[in-house]
């Protein structure tokens, strides 16, 4: 890694060179995570514990006439059965109608509730009962003796199928989504005079695009151990956010905040799907009060892959008018999100954003489908966006002769005084990135130049990322030992939050790491954290942080450190802005491939990240965030997918084997350059970084692939077969 | 060459002891007796538990009357001798009875790698194993590896070059490459991901971790 410049763009003085930041930090908890004491939730055992498992829906749309449990009831070990008729539970951030973050009115107001058990059944693997019992064994056995009595309904799979006259319909009201307001509206936005700006063009262009349904896969299984102890629940259970998942879990079960414990030390990684509180934490509470017993719930890999949640699939149709020099007048587009037969989040489609011209209209229906339900993944909105949106730009570019790089550089967005930017460093990412490619000798100025079956060709793709500050909480105490302690609500789900936490802290308080612990993922133990979603942590925690920090420093400049069984303590809950300017991160990246045009092979030659994610804390941690991010990105351009068979409903691809995730074997070497900036505003200017990388890659890769073969590839994922029928 | 051997993540097909059922206690008979009452309601539904593939009618069987044989293994260097459900996987063994929850569950069907340990030394899936196939076996777990407290070369190196990100994979990884180490205390990167392409990581660290086990060479090895 490289620090290529030290752009200060606006005057911010920093007490002195910095000790910990910018230094590679092992982990704080590392020794933990290679030698196996590290307990996730699945590794936590309580007397007298049950294991619970979910019935699920076989069918993917179908009305149950009747549950009988009586034989699993009596089968000798079963402690607690529960079903849609017996623990009716709304689950709030299952669904945004209805949903977690709005007031009573607006929940009450719905028509769309998700239950933890829902009837009718709306996917393959939709909840249907669950049962407690002694073992895992009974547990299973007992979920064999259900007998459920299914109505089977008509099914639709594909989201603009779903929107014809006639189809079936997911939910009575239509299968269009409806927003938190109970509007049944597609989103939609509009800049500027797009009709005035595609008339204003010299050429007009218009393609298709589709994106897949690419699930988390995060490796760990989601589970729960809920335990009560009189009216207090205490939820083992791997979350990105425990403070949300406590808030949310209190609601659902009507609760004070207070009542619920959530505890979360160690995650195995979620990349989006373990955000808010989750069903199973529901189940699992409703099971232990049930039975009056601890109950351990988990799910198993296939559960996981249609019980969860992943990345919405996409159709986008784009129209774009361009003048003869190559200036963009007017982008128009049409997009279909399959949300499922819930809509977890909002089926955005990011990306047209990034370009300047001002005449923008983007119209987006959510859709409803019979299909697994779709959520978050890293970067909600925008992987498959941007590589629509750039693979568009990429062909307009090549179809007038013009290097896609000048083209991008012509046409996207800056700074304007009416919208100022905290720093805005994308010329230098895009122009330092090219450099260290070699742009102008990789790509094919003629897509599909090469003569033979192996064929080469270069793409690029950029980015710009919401860095916005906000509020968070921490709290820090000091002892007569000069010991620190940091109290943080953050859980570390793979980027290395309590280390970089400590960090900031460190610095703040002109302390060694090893003067310092950081006590984490427990919300009574820890103040309110904003969750590991949004790549919020480092800026708005790691910024109350430094507040908490600043403050018990003055207090020990005040009145001297404590003595005997004293301590010192500071808490923060800072409030910042950016002064009403616009704060993003940056990214440009390049990437050579090879493609096999016998048998539809790509691999990847060359991969070149330049990213601006303000001050880097830990260099490590966030090379490995970059690094990771884009290679899954390479896995959404080039191989995941989650199948359905049209005819059955039925799930195809549910595994890693199946849905093609990238193996030790798959993966090119990623380099990876920062360019450090400082613009004031975050912990010591750290930006986002979590999110950042995968925003590109199915855009460069697709790009490379276009490169390389002469043909615009405009479905993902690039498997082999769309290249070998687009060559036919 | 033998740097070059391929680490076989199966392992050899274990021989299978000939299980023995006389270890049934009389609890065991009176619960599957008890049981037997339930067994004569007609099942006719199609629900999937766990979203298994099959919608057959539910088994009848006792949920404490499974066979029990008895094994003695040596996990980390210490011996057991213990009964099993012949039903139950070496994972579940590991974690459930012997309290090593460090070995993890990613997928329980041979796909993501998170449970492999050492068996006799080669790397096994454990979630894929039977645990009476390790019946006189020598089993290492991630939990082996460091020895007095000191990190082994390896996991050393694991934490210096950000091995784990969530952590999940990380017990799978170290002892594959552990496995490897062994038998090539100087891989390339190319025998690395050779080697351990069994072993995911969602994360997609794989970088870091290739990176990690090349350089515990320059540490002196593995053990």
């Amino acid at each position: 890694m490289s620090e290529a410049s030290n752009q200060l763009p606006e005057p911010f003085n920093i007490d002195g060179p910095l000790n910990t930041i910018g230094n590679t930090t092992a982990r704080v908890d590392a020794v933990e995570r290679v030698t196996g004491e590290a307990k996730y939730s699945r590794d936590i055992k309580l007397p007298g514990m049950l294991y619970a498992r979910v019935l699920r829906s076989p069918h993917p749309h179908a009305r149950i006439r009747r549950i009988d449990i009586s034989a699993a009831s009596s089968l000798p070990g079963v402690r607690a059965i529960i079903t849609h008729e017996t623990a009716p539970i709304v689950w709030g951030a299952g669904s945004v109608d209805g949903g977690r973050q709005y007031d009573d009115p607006t929940k009450e107001g719905t028509q769309q509730r998700r239950f933890i058990f829902n009837n009718p059944v709306r996917c393959v693997g939709d909840s249907v009962a669950a049962v407690a019992a002694v073992d895992r064994t009974v547990a299973e056995q007992a979920l064999k003796l259900i007998k459920v009595d299914y109505e089977e309904l008509p099914f639709v799979l594909e989201p603009e199928a779903a929107l014809e006259p006639g189809a079936s319909l997911v939910w009575p009201e239509g299968n269009l989504c409806p927003d938190f307001r109970h509007n049944y509206e597609p989103m939609v936005s509009n800049l500027g005079d797009i009709d005035a700006g595609l008339a204003e063009a010299d050429q007009i262009f218009e393609d298709r695009y589709e994106t897949s349904f690419v699930h988390n896969a995060q490796m760990e299984p989601r589970c729960a151990l809920a335990h009560w102890q009189g009216q207090k629940l205490t939820l083992y259970t791997p979350t990105q956010g425990i403070s949300n998942c406590r808030h949310d879990t209190a609601r659902d079960l009507g609760l004070e905040d207070h009542q619920v414990r959530v505890v979360c030390n160690f995650m195995g990684g979620g990349f989006g799907n373990k955000n808010q509180n989750q069903d199973a934490d529901l189940v699992a509470a409703t099971l232990s009060k049930a039975a009056n017993a601890p109950v351990m719930l988990e799910y198993s890999r296939k559960e996981d892959w249609l019980g969860v949640h992943g990345r919405w699939p996409t159709v986008q149709y784009y129209k774009v008018g361009v003048k003869q020099d190559g200036m963009v007048t007017g982008i128009q587009m049409r997009g279909y999100s399959g949300m499922g037969p819930y809509r977890k989040n909002s089926g955005g489609i990011s990306g047209m954003d990034a370009y300047a011209c001002e005449n923008r209209q983007r119209t987006i229906y959510p859709v409803y489908t019979n299909r697994t339900t779709s959520g978050n993944f890293r970067a909600p909105a925008e992987p498959h966006g941007f590589f629509a949106v750039e693979s568009m730009m990429d062909d307009i570019a090549y179809k007038l002769g013009i290097d896609p790089v000048d083209f991008t550089l012509k046409n996207m967005n800056r700074p304007t005084e009416a919208r100022p930017y905290t720093n805005f460093s994308l010329d230098e990412c895009i122009a330092l990135g090219r450099d260290q490619f070699d742009w102008a000798t990789r790509r094919r100025v003629t897509p599909g130049s090469d003569e033979g079956p192996i064929k080469r060709g270069a793409g690029f793709s950029f980015m710009m990322f919401r860095a916005g500050v906000g509020t968070s909480s921490a709290i820090v105490r000091v002892d007569s030992n000069k010991m620190y302690t940091l109290f943080v609500g953050v859980t570390d789900i793979g980027p290395g939050a309590k280390t970089t936490m400590g960090m900031i802290a460190a610095e703040e308080l002109g302390i060694p790491m090893s003067q310092l612990e950081v006590v984490a993922g427990d919300t009574d133990r820890c103040p309110y954290s904003v969750g590991e979603s949004g790549s919020r942590t480092t800026i708005q925690t790691g910024y109350a942080v430094m507040q908490a920090a600043k403050d018990l420093n003055q207090q020990i400049a005040a009145k001297g450190l404590p003595t005997g069984n004293d301590v010192l303590i500071a808490s923060a809950t800072p409030v910042p802005t950016t002064d009403g300017k616009i704060r993003q991160c940056f990214g440009a990246h390049f990437v050579e491939v090879e493609v096999d045009t016998r048998t539809g092979t790509t691999k990847i030659l060359k991969y070149t990240t330049v990213h601006e994610s303000g001050r880097i804390i830990n260099p490590q941690t966030a090379k490995d965030q970059i690094r990771g991010a884009t290679l899954q990105g390479i896995g959404q351009a080039l191989h995941e997918n989650l199948l359905y068979d049209p005819a059955s409903g039925q799930p195809l691809t549910t595994g890693y084997y199946r849905a093609r995730h990238l193996t030790h074997l798959d993966v090119p070497e990623i380099e990876v350059t920062f360019i450090e900036v400082d613009d004031g505003y975050g912990p010591f200017g750290a930006k986002t970084a979590g999110e950042a990388g995968i925003i590109l890659a199915p855009a460069a890769v697709a790009n490379a692939v276009s490169n390389a073969i002469g043909k615009r590839m405009t479905s993902l994922p690039i498997s082999r077969d769309k290249i070998l029928q687009v060559l036919l | 060459m033998a740097n070059d051997k391929h680490i076989d993540k199966q392992g050899e097909v274990p021989t299978q002891e000939p299980l023995n059922p006389k270890q049934r206690s009389r609890r065991d008979f009176l619960e599957g007796a008890g049981a037997t009452a339930v067994a004569g309601t007609a099942i006719v539904g199609t629900a999937i538990p766990g979203l298994g593939i099959s919608t057959a009618n539910a088994q009848q069987s006792n949920p404490s009357s499974n066979p029990k044989t008895s094994i003695s293994l040596r996990v980390n260097g210490r011996r057991h001798s213990l009964q099993v459900d012949d039903n139950w996987t070496l994972v579940e063994l590991l974690r459930d009875q012997l309290d090593l929850t460090g070995t993890k569950i990613g997928c329980n069907r041979s796909e993501c790698g998170a449970c492999t340990v050492l068996m006799d030394g080669k790397p096994v899936y454990s979630c894929s194993q039977l645990a009476v196939w390790a019946d006189g076996k020598a089993i290492t777990t991630v939990e082996g590896l460091a020895q007095n407290g000191r990190l082994s070369p390896l996991q050393q190196a694991f934490v210096d070059n950000n091995g784990p990100q969530c952590g999940f994979c990380t017990p799978g990884q170290l002892m594959t490459a552990t496995a490897l180490l062994n038998n090539n205390p100087a891989p390339n990167a190319e025998q690395v991901k050779q080697a351990l392409v069994g072993n995911l990581c969602r994360c997609s660290n794989y970088s870091a971790i290739v990176e990690a086990v090349v350089s515990v060479a320059d540490r002196g090895g593995v053990a």
